[in-house]
């Protein structure tokens, strides 16, 4: 069964403590937060790899976050405040969809921030990750994920079977799943 | 019931590449891990995003910000006046492909910064320009990096091709940065990095009696 008790609504460490961020004087704060909402949502796309998805909860971090935000504050807090509220709704998703508690999800599963925020942070890890694996390993999640194939290609290219292919799929994933990077 | 590991697995990788919603079933939890792996994955074959324009606007009809406040008008404010044409290569706003692997397709060209009404400004002795480090320039409107090679030049505009935010040149890396997102270029205007984003606008330039050029507006 998938996850019928819903976790609590997520809220921010700060905005749980009542803080309100604040804005640069003379900008309005939602054309603020819109701005850098383009950021929070590469941020959610790229841990949830969905386009509708990814909208949804960019949705649900502007309409939490932003009523909370005020005029005159560095935009680095305004960021700062976004992303607490979007690692907060990613971590309800992934406990919604896997039926976990949000304590049972890792820090760094999904909701780890960027340093620096930016979901280009995001596709160099990934190709980190992928250095760190065995050369089976790598070249089914790069022919797979990276390049588009089918199982089928993939078995073909990997002169294996569909079904040889779909376990190494899997303890490919799993065994990246391991790696920890430095940084 | 009793689904294997490897088909579960693999039943949301196949929704994942074909963009779908994450759809998980009772279980799934038992591989996590692996999940949450290949929904990174999943996105790292697309390279960083962006809105869509239609979600964009529907956030900002959401929120009641300033409609016209978007990304888009304000490169499009800091071109203002100029008619880019396309270059040699057509293409998305964003041709990202991979790069190492030998069977991606490349990145998209950039495109020839053509003025309205343009004419050739000054901007400085050729001399004054080191050989392989690109200069900041002004000509007008048009802001460009301009590269010197030999007794000859070259320049690609000074704005990011992805976000509208002005580059700067890091001598150490020998790269054009955007500060807004930390991508480079080569001072050619290529992109560097695992993901390619279109190569930066062409600005034409030339040398005449010793000094530098740059058709601006």
């Amino acid at each position: 069964m998938t996850s019928e008790a819903r976790p609590p609504d997520p809220v921010p460490e700060a905005a749980a403590e009542g803080q309100v961020v604040e804005l640069p004087a003379g900008s309005r704060v939602t054309d603020v937060a819109i701005d850098e909402l383009e950021m929070i949502y590469a941020f959610i796309y790229s841990r949830v790899g969905n386009r509708a998805d990814a909208e949804d909860l960019t949705q649900q971090v502007a309409m939490k976050a932003i009523p909370r935000l005020r005029q005159g504050a560095p935009a680095s807090a305004v960021r700062g405040y976004l992303f607490a509220t979007a690692r907060s709704v990613l971590g309800g998703f992934w406990s919604t969809r896997l039926g976990l508690s949000e304590s049972e999800l890792h820090e760094d599963l999904a909701m780890a921030m960027p340093q620096g925020g930016y979901s280009e942070e995001s596709v160099e890890r990934v190709r980190r990750i992928l250095e760190q694996l065995s050369d089976n390993y790598r070249r089914v999640l790069e022919l797979r994920f990276l390049h588009g194939y089918s199982l089928k290609e993939v078995a073909v290219e990997m002169r294996s079977t569909v079904g040889a292919v779909k376990v190494m799929q899997l303890r490919a994933l799993r065994a990246a799943a391991k790696v920890r990077l430095d940084g | 019931m009793g689904e294997r590991p490897e088909n579960r697995v693999d039943r949301i990788v196949g929704g994942l590449l074909r963009g779908r919603r994450l759809k998980l079933r009772g279980g799934d939890a038992e591989e996590k891990e692996a999940i949450v792996m290949a929904a990174r994955l999943a996105a790292a074959r697309q390279g960083p995003q962006r809105m869509s324009p239609a979600f964009r606007q529907r956030l900002v009809k959401q929120l009641g910000a300033s409609p016209q406040e978007t990304w888009m008008t304000r490169r499009a404010a800091l071109v203002a006046g100029l008619g880019v044409v396309a270059g040699a290569v057509g293409g998305g706003l964003l041709g990202r492909s991979l790069d190492g692997g030998g069977s991606q397709p490349s990145a998209t060209a950039g495109k020839v910064v053509q003025p309205t009404n343009g004419r050739w400004i000054d901007v400085g002795a050729l001399a004054d320009f080191a050989p392989g480090q690109a200069r900041m320039v002004r000509a007008g409107a048009v802001g460009a990096f301009v590269t010197r090679d030999g007794d000859s030049v070259s320049a690609v505009s000074s704005i990011c091709s992805d976000l509208p935010c002005e580059l700067w040149w890091d001598a150490s890396q020998d790269a054009l940065v955007c500060p807004c997102h930390n991508r480079t270029f080569t001072a050619q205007g290529s992109s560097n990095g695992m993901y390619k984003l279109r190569s930066l606008d062409v600005v034409q330039a030339r040398v005449r009696e010793g000094r530098v050029e740059v058709l601006g507006a």
